[in-house]
């Protein structure tokens, strides 16, 4: 291990010869990206970023976002109630999500719920599609989702205004304001999604009952340039979130459910023509407050506190990039049935990112933690991209990666279930390739393979006395691939643009056999959108396949096509304003589909929605 | 076991859930289950339908999800248990809070009792009545009860208010006896409804967590009680108690060691088992001591019973896929068969 570091040490230092010239865009990245690494040390993997105009034009929450643009296969609870991700065919534990280059998975669940991120006021979301515990530790398995706040040191004081309005009381309102000078650079943004969310459920007379959501949400991003070394920066979002909880089409509901995730995060950057320092604080905070029946005032509760403090060295020729980080993690977690916890975690990161050609790059990676209630292991990936002719480019990626028992898992307590100290990592192996082709500037093509394997995945089971525990049990392999094809062209009036995904995806029990639980193998989706003049149209769709709700794949719940369609309409400059109105109309065939068994999701439903820009 | 509250427990996220049954087992000719064994099954928790499996007394023939397949409608999420009249079956679904009555030879539906039902447990019929343990609101221990079951309109008619936790129930000479295992905490408690008068007459003390009755043939109510859990913090021994049926009182009780946590009774006529650990132990009802020889090891028993010689245990294997219902026969030990049933396989029942 030492000797590894020091061989690495060693050909950096004594290999570079040459004094690099200053690459004025990697520092500008260091300065406006709040997660730069994202960009510099992912050769290797298949990064797809989602325009902010994209992510604006999805009113809903996270999951709206994704699900009709990535391979990630959602499973919602009924529309808008808790939302998991399957990326790769893994569990929702295995898809971390990074707030500005921080992990914020639930450290009492260990996964997020897509609908409890609302993205609109964010410039922009990029999904990593491989392993990345190296960089972003637990949870990183199948790939990740990366949310970024970006300043822009520029003269800048623009507001943007959307509200929206539509079937099922559905109200939104997103503002996010601008400001910036050479020195100062400001982001405020507000959210706000609400809905009785009583949709019918198509073939029956009924409807979606107990069902009504009202989020809010905040961010803020803030950045200050003390000189042209020194930057202070400084992020935050809060989400607050009131949701009753869906009745399925078997169990009446009253409960109802609130959680409060407040993020925060300070960094100190200096930059150097062949160094960068940054010093992170970040204080990450989560609660909710279940209540099985919400007219009365029981209910119960988890929350969870984590510190994290983060040293990291960059040194950069304009060949080789060495990363060094090291970060101190303290979390405490309580709940109605988990006594006050403590863990601390200590990560020790090294990055190698080495461009031999502009043609050719590879980068290494290792990660040890060091943590008090559990043996973490120590994870490497290896990445390697070569675009041997011009439009012509592949990527090759081996990497170990792990997901760490949650709170819940260790130290629940109560109610028929314990959770149970003796748990390891879930630990996990895959290799990746990745090929683009772009035939020319307005058609390419990628094609991502990949395999898994992840052994010791954790499961809640009864033991002989009937009390449920966590168990390291189960050992699964995925493996399958991702064809995406983009297509648009430009006239003076007018463009269209066409973009396609389908994935297939084999997620096996190792023991059995059989497929994993709600993976589909196929999942295809489709958005075509035109523009001509001030108008403009777009239909989006999404085929997801069947899926099995059984682990011995003895029942299972059928694929379904849901398609939406809309129309813009740029209204001519009014005083500096410039305003768009959309008119939107989701699951247009009235699909009669369910992506967890037993909960209906909506049927056919319109949105107005206008846009301002001031 | 309820389970709505491990929702909240894994994250209120984690799925784990099933839908249309998609099952190829071959469909007896429709409407005949009069000779056979009736399979209760929870469903999935979370989201779901529990279901009834009937499987031949020769063993050699499934059917699943019977009601669904009879009446073409879903019986409701975590089907507890099933309870008889000479003529219906009342299917119980605690997280629909409802009972399903169907004729029990033909499993057609009669009705569907939808209202004054929370968190219903179990069912049993006396003097003429139906009666069915309710939880209530599972954080509320006041407000626990009996419902009353008019069987002639199938409407809850009134309900008794009981101690929390009430599970099993049993009757016996125009009594009825209600184990108080205590839902999601832990009760010690039997009580007596008096069914002429439709009350409480008497509430007995027992061993902690009482999780199975069971009349022997001197019409004595064994109480096996599974004591404390250890999570509980308060951790507690099982113990098995005797309550004259005359008197109602307790006048045996055997305990276990503290950390043993004994589940599950039955009776052959001459002796009562009990699963503990995965293995089952038999214990004559003139027992003072524990037996130590095993009857059967390491089998899965998420529900167990004995009839006409033989022993019926369930295994629910993951709790996410079909389980199974193996049948031994008691004398030799030897297994004669075992059948895949649905999800989560709870009660068994004859017909």
């Amino acid at each position: 291990m030492t000797k590894y570091i020091l061989l690495i040490l060693y050909s950096l230092f004594v290999l570079e010869g040459v004094v690099a010239q200053q690459d004025s865009v990697i520092v500008l990245q260091e300065v406006i990206l709040s997660d730069s690494k994202l960009q510099q040390f992912s050769n290797g993997l298949s990064l797809t970023k989602l325009s902010d105009s994209i992510v604006r034009r999805n009113k809903g929450m996270l999951t709206d976002n994704l699900q009709f643009v990535s391979p990630i296969y959602f499973k919602q609870n009924g529309y808008g109630m808790v939302s998991s991700a399957s990326f790769r065919g893994t569990s929702a534990q295995q898809t971390a999500v990074v707030w500005n280059g921080i992990n914020i998975n639930s450290q009492l669940t260990g996964q997020t719920d897509f609908n409890s991120l609302m993205p609109q006021n964010l410039d922009g979301v990029t999904i990593r599609s491989g392993g990345g515990s190296t960089q972003y530790g637990t949870g990183a398995i199948g790939g990740s989702i990366h949310l970024n706040q970006n300043l822009i040191f520029d003269k800048l004081n623009e507001n943007q205004l959307n509200l929206g309005y539509g079937s099922f009381n559905t109200s939104t309102l997103f503002f996010k304001s601008s400001i910036g000078s050479s020195d100062y650079s400001l982001n405020i943004g507000l959210g706000h999604f609400s809905s009785s969310n009583d949709y019918k459920y198509l073939g029956t007379e009924r409807k979606n009952e107990n069902g009504a959501f009202s989020n809010q949400n905040l961010d803020i991003a803030f950045g200050w340039r003390l000189n042209n070394a020194n930057f202070i920066k400084l992020f935050h979002n809060t989400f607050i979130g009131d949701r009753d909880f869906s009745a399925t089409l078997t169990a009446p509901s009253n409960d109802n459910y609130r959680d409060l995730n407040s993020r925060s995060l300070v960094e100190w950057a200096h930059v150097k023509t062949k160094t960068t320092q940054k010093v992170k604080v970040a204080y990450l905070t989560e609660r909710y407050r279940y209540y099985q029946n919400k007219a009365s005032s029981e209910f119960s509760f988890g929350k969870s506190k984590s510190t994290l403090i983060n040293y990291d060295y960059l040194y950069r020729t304009n060949k080789w990039k060495l990363n060094g980080i090291l970060e101190a993690n303290t979390v405490r977690a309580e709940g109605s049935s988990i006594e006050k916890e403590t863990r601390n975690r200590l990560a020790t990161i090294l990055l190698l990112s080495h461009s031999v050609l502009e043609s050719f790059s590879y980068g290494i990676e290792i990660r040890k933690d060091w943590v008090n209630d559990y043996k973490s292991p120590l994870v490497f990936a290896l990445n390697v991209m070569a675009a041997p002719v011009e439009d012509y480019a592949v990527n090759l990626n081996v990497s170990t990666n792990f997901r760490i028992p949650t709170f819940n898992d260790l130290y629940w307590k109560g109610a028929g279930a314990s959770g149970n100290f003796e748990l390891v990592p879930e630990s996990s192996a895959q290799a990746g390739i990745d090929q683009s082709f772009s035939f020319s500037d307005l058609f390419n093509i990628s094609l991502n393979g990949f395999y898994i394997t992840t052994k010791d995945l954790i499961q809640w089971r009864p033991n002989e006395s009937g009390n449920w525990t966590p168990i390291n049990i189960q050992n699964v392999h995925q493996y399958g691939f991702e064809f995406n094809t983009r297509l648009y062209q430009n006239f003076q009036n007018s463009s269209w643009r066409w973009n396609n995904g389908y994935a297939f995806t084999k997620a096996i029990d190792n023991e059995s056999d059989n497929q994993l639980l709600y993976v589909p193998l196929h999942k295809l989706t489709s958005n075509l959108s035109f523009k001509y003049f001030r108008f403009g149209t777009f239909i989006q769709g999404l085929y997801n396949g069947e899926v099995f709700t059984t682990t011995d794949n003895s029942q299972r719940l059928e694929g379904y096509l849901v398609l939406n369609i809309g129309v813009t309409y740029s209204l001519p400059k009014w005083n500096d304003i410039e305003i768009e109105t959309e008119l939107k109309l989701n699951n247009v065939v009235n699909e009669n589909y369910q992506n967890v068994a037993f909960r209906p999701m909506p049927n056919r439903n319109i949105h107005l929605n206008l846009n301002f820009k001031f | 076991m309820n389970i709505k509250q491990l929702v909240s427990i894994l994250a209120i996220g984690l799925v784990i859930t099933s839908c249309e049954n998609d099952d190829n087992t071959p469909v007896l000719p429709m409407g005949d289950y009069a000779d056979g064994i009736l399979v209760s099954n929870e469903g999935p928790f979370n989201n779901g339908t529990g279901t009834v499996s009937f499987i031949s007394n020769d063993l050699e023939t499934a059917e699943q999800a019977i009601y669904n397949q009879v009446n073409n409608e879903d019986l409701g999420n975590i089907v507890q248990s099933i309870g008889f009249t000479e003529s219906n079956a009342y299917v119980v679904a605690n997280n629909s809070n409802t009972i399903t009555v169907v004729d029990r030879f033909t499993f057609e539906k009669i009705a569907v009792i939808s209202t004054g039902l929370n968190n219903p447990r179990y069912f049993v019929s006396e003097n003429g009545k139906g009666y069915v343990t309710n939880w209530g609101d599972t954080s509320d221990e006041t407000d626990d009860f009996v419902a009353i079951i008019d069987l002639t309109d199938n409407t809850v008619e009134s309900t008794i208010s009981v101690d929390f936790g009430p599970e099993e129930i049993v009757n016996y000479a125009d009594n009825i006896y209600v184990a108080h295992q205590g839902g999601f905490g832990q009760n010690n408690k039997v009580s007596v409804i008096d069914t002429n008068a439709n009350e409480v007459s008497t509430t007995i003390v027992v061993g902690d967590v009482p999780a199975a009755l069971q009349l022997d043939a001197a019409n004595n109510l064994w109480v096996l009680s599974s004591g404390k859990p250890s999570f509980s913090g308060e951790e507690t021994a099982g113990s098995l108690s005797r309550i004259n049926t005359a008197s109602n009182e307790v006048d045996v009780t055997i305990d276990f060691a503290t950390t043993e946590h004994p589940n599950h009774l039955s009776y052959d006529g001459t002796s009562l088992y009990y699963s503990l650990n995965g293995d089952i132990y038999a214990i004559g009802t003139s027992a003072t001591e524990l037996p130590t020889d095993k009857i059967f090891e390491g089998i899965g028993t998420y529900a167990m019973t004995i009839h006409e010689g033989k022993f019926y245990a369930t295994d629910a294997k993951d709790f996410a896929s079909n389980g199974s219902l193996s049948v031994f026969d008691l004398n030799s030990k030897e297994e004669l068969n075992t059948v895949a049933v649905g999800i989560i396989p709870g009660g068994i029942y004859f017909n």
